[in-house]
């Protein structure tokens, strides 16, 4: 028998930073420290799975789809947030932040493109209007990582500080015109991270309920946007992607989290340990782990269907570490019928 | 002929073959087998029957490519794969031990409270059984021997400390029994052993696998005794860190883990995840508390708290862009 699990061929040939599926396809975008951006569509055979690749002139730490398949926007290391037309090739600068830019992420109810950069700003941009200016936000700390949903987007950043927007008001501010002068927004929460240290990755629900967060000390937290105490008290964290070498407790970053679009509760989890365990957020059960990866688990992602899963791995950034070698790639799982199934009902 | 329904004797009780897992005892050792292939050794991916822990955690990792985390539908301090099952074979004294306690006090209990009711005195005590007598302890000298026992064992396990606890409830299986019981069969006496050696017990290992790995499913540390230095991080001015302490972490014994009591698998609703909960906002972290002190053996491959991998890595000379 064989398995449901294959690699995507050419992979980048350095770090991933992310890997994003298309809204309505079996297309899967992958961003990478080799300043490429990858276009797959996962279902290819093998040698064609690759349908292009875009070069940018910098490092690549995020990438995302639009409302379809046509464009890609980019966070990359040169400061620039940039639209790709993934037809012809051409890209475009939307912004310049005053640092990295590290995340990106769209939501299309309100038809906005929001980027992240180690500046402590935010750049909203209104893509309903070509040309218009990004609103201009500016964060409480330096963020790491950014999940939005149809009407709120969460930011997890330094100082363990977690933000939670209502889109309405930026969607607002995306649409006037924007002198590019820093505004700061009232968020709808500011909350401190369950966690005692750095947030790493952040997902929301597709449930739009609340958010998965996770650190860099082996561990992950659920919680709810809904303020009311019934609510919190619901809030949970467990310890994962650890291992116990010679005694010691080797704790390692959780790089990645990715909701399931269909069984809702189902998560995975994706850690510098090289594994993938999918968890059942309800019922607050481990359903499965995957065979261990070559390498730390840099991004996840489910298909919107919810039939594959992407994982990729390359090498983590280790304290002390000087060089980044070891493998790279892109697994994708084709996920059977009961594999994300939660595992409460049985 | 069978015996009388209802009031089985004490050593008929303590007889019965009974499941490491969970703790469901059945008519016969080929009843449990059968149910622990069903309910504990089946692959969720393929249906396919093993019969043992070790033998589907092979299977997942060959077949599936998959590791198994935790054996299905156990209760939550019996889900390792540490310990090789098969049948009533390979369970640890104590667990043999905890169980007969329990076993007994529930039979006097019952029997006590049967008394109560009717006024006959207690049942197969008095009755001429023609099977070989076990040798009774009271639950005094079960303990008595369970910490010589422990006494013994004490050095070098830190996991038998906390592991096992008289179970408070008897845990009901919602799922009928796999096979109907055969009334017409007595009960099997002693050697429930005697079980031949089955292919692939003890010889699991795949070649080059490692079916335990050592950095094997990290969600279950919890009851291995490991300190939880961070435990209780949540500061005192999150919101929701108002959170009561949750059952199932760490030092009460097994009893405190909830067991939902309903049925819809109860025992299967509790596992690693949840019993690594935290106990969040238990104890709020105060400042004088000190990450990583001194004596807990814990490496963070990655322990800036201020600086993200990608800030660092954008640092090293190979990323380094010039700025157009
Ligand atoms: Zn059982
Ligand atoms: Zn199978």
């Amino acid at each position: 028998m064989s398995s449901a699990q294959y690699e995507l061929s050419p992979p980048p040939s350095d770090v991933i930073s992310a890997i994003r599926f298309a809204p309505n396809s079996s297309r899967l975008l992958v961003s990478s420290w080799d300043k490429n951006v990858y276009l797959y569509d996962v279902r290819a055979p093998a040698a064609e799975q690759l349908v292009r690749k875009y070069s940018l002139s910098a490092p690549v730490l995020d990438v995302c789809f639009g409302d379809d398949e046509s464009h890609a926007y980019t966070a990359s290391l040169d400061w620039t947030v940039r639209r790709i037309n993934l037809e012809t090739g051409e890209d475009t600068v939307l912004s310049t932040h005053k640092a990295g830019a590290n995340c990106v992420a769209y939501s299309a109810k309100t038809d906005l493109l929001v980027s992240a950069s180690w500046d402590g700003q935010l750049h909203v941009h209104a893509l309903s209007k070509p040309g218009q200016p990004p609103a201009v936000i500016q964060l409480p700390a330096k963020p790491f990582s950014i999940s939005v949903t149809s009407d709120k987007l969460v930011v997890g950043m330094a100082n363990r500080l977690v933000d939670i927007y209502d889109l309405k008001p930026l969607e607002k501010l995306a649409m006037q015109h924007n002198a590019g002068t820093p505004q700061t927004v009232e968020p709808l929460q500011r909350r401190e991270s369950s966690m005692k240290f750095m947030t790493r990755a952040i997902a929301c629900m597709p449930s739009e309920l609340g958010y998965a967060s996770s650190s860099i000390e082996g561990r992950v937290s659920v919680e709810w946007f809904d303020p009311s105490d019934e609510a919190q008290a619901k809030k949970y964290a467990f310890k994962c992607h650890r291992e116990t070498v010679d005694g010691i407790d080797v704790v390692y970053p959780v790089n990645a989290l990715a909701y399931h679009s269909v069984h809702k509760a189902t998560f995975a989890s994706g850690g510098g340990d090289g594994h993938v365990a999918l968890w059942d957020g309800a019922t607050k059960r481990r359903i499965r782990q995957y065979q261990k990866f070559p390498s730390s688990i840099a991004a996840l992602a489910f298909s919107p269907n919810g039939r594959y899963l992407a994982v990729a791995y390359s090498p983590g950034f280790e304290d002390g570490k000087e060089d980044m070698a070891g493998p790279v790639g892109v697994a994708i799982r084709e996920l059977s019928e009961n594999e994300t199934k939660g595992k409460g009902a049985k | 002929m069978g015996k009388r329904k209802g009031h089985p004797s004490v050593e008929d009780v303590l007889a019965r073959p009974w499941c490491y897992y969970c703790e469901r005892d059945f008519d016969d050792l080929k009843i449990l087998i059968s149910h622990q292939k069903a309910k504990h050794f089946k692959c969720d991916r393929c249906g396919r029957r093993l019969n043992t822990a070790g033998g589907l955690s092979v299977h997942m990792n060959q077949v599936h490519k998959e590791q198994l985390a935790s054996v299905e539908n156990a209760l939550p301090n019996r889900q390792g794969l540490e310990v090789e099952i098969f049948g009533m074979e390979g369970i640890p004294d104590d667990v043999v031990m905890t169980h007969n306690t329990r076993v007994m006090q529930q039979y006097y209990e019952d029997a006590a409270a049967r008394r109560a009711k009717t006024g006959n005195p207690m049942s197969g005590s008095g009755e001429g059984h023609k099977r070989k007598q076990i040798k009774l302890e009271t639950p005094d000298e079960l303990t008595k021997r369970f910490q010589d026992w422990k006494r013994r064992k004490l050095d070098g396990d830190t996991t038998m400390g906390n592991t096992e606890a008289p179970l408070p409830l008897p845990v009901v299986d919602p799922a009928p029994p796999v096979i109907p019981a055969s009334f017409g069969q007595p009960p099997p006496t002693a050697a429930p052993f005697a079980q031949p050696p089955f292919p692939g017990h003890n010889g699991f290992a795949p070649p080059g696998g490692a079916p335990f790995m050592p950095g094997f499913p990290p969600g279950q540390a919890p009851f291995s005794g490991a300190p939880m230095p961070f435990a209780g991080s949540l500061p005192g001015g999150a919101p929701g860190s108002g959170l009561p302490p949750r059952p199932g972490f760490a030092p009460p014994p097994m009893s405190g883990v909830q067991f939902p009591g309903a049925p819809g698998g109860t025992a299967a609703a509790v596992d690693d995840l949840i019993a690594s909960v935290t106990s969040q906002g238990a104890k709020p972290a105060t400042p004088t508390e000190k990450k990583g002190k001194g004596k807990d053996k814990t490496r963070m491959i990655y322990s800036d708290n201020e600086i993200s991998p990608e800030e660092k890595m954008a640092r090293l000379s190979r990323y380094a862009f010039t700025a157009a």
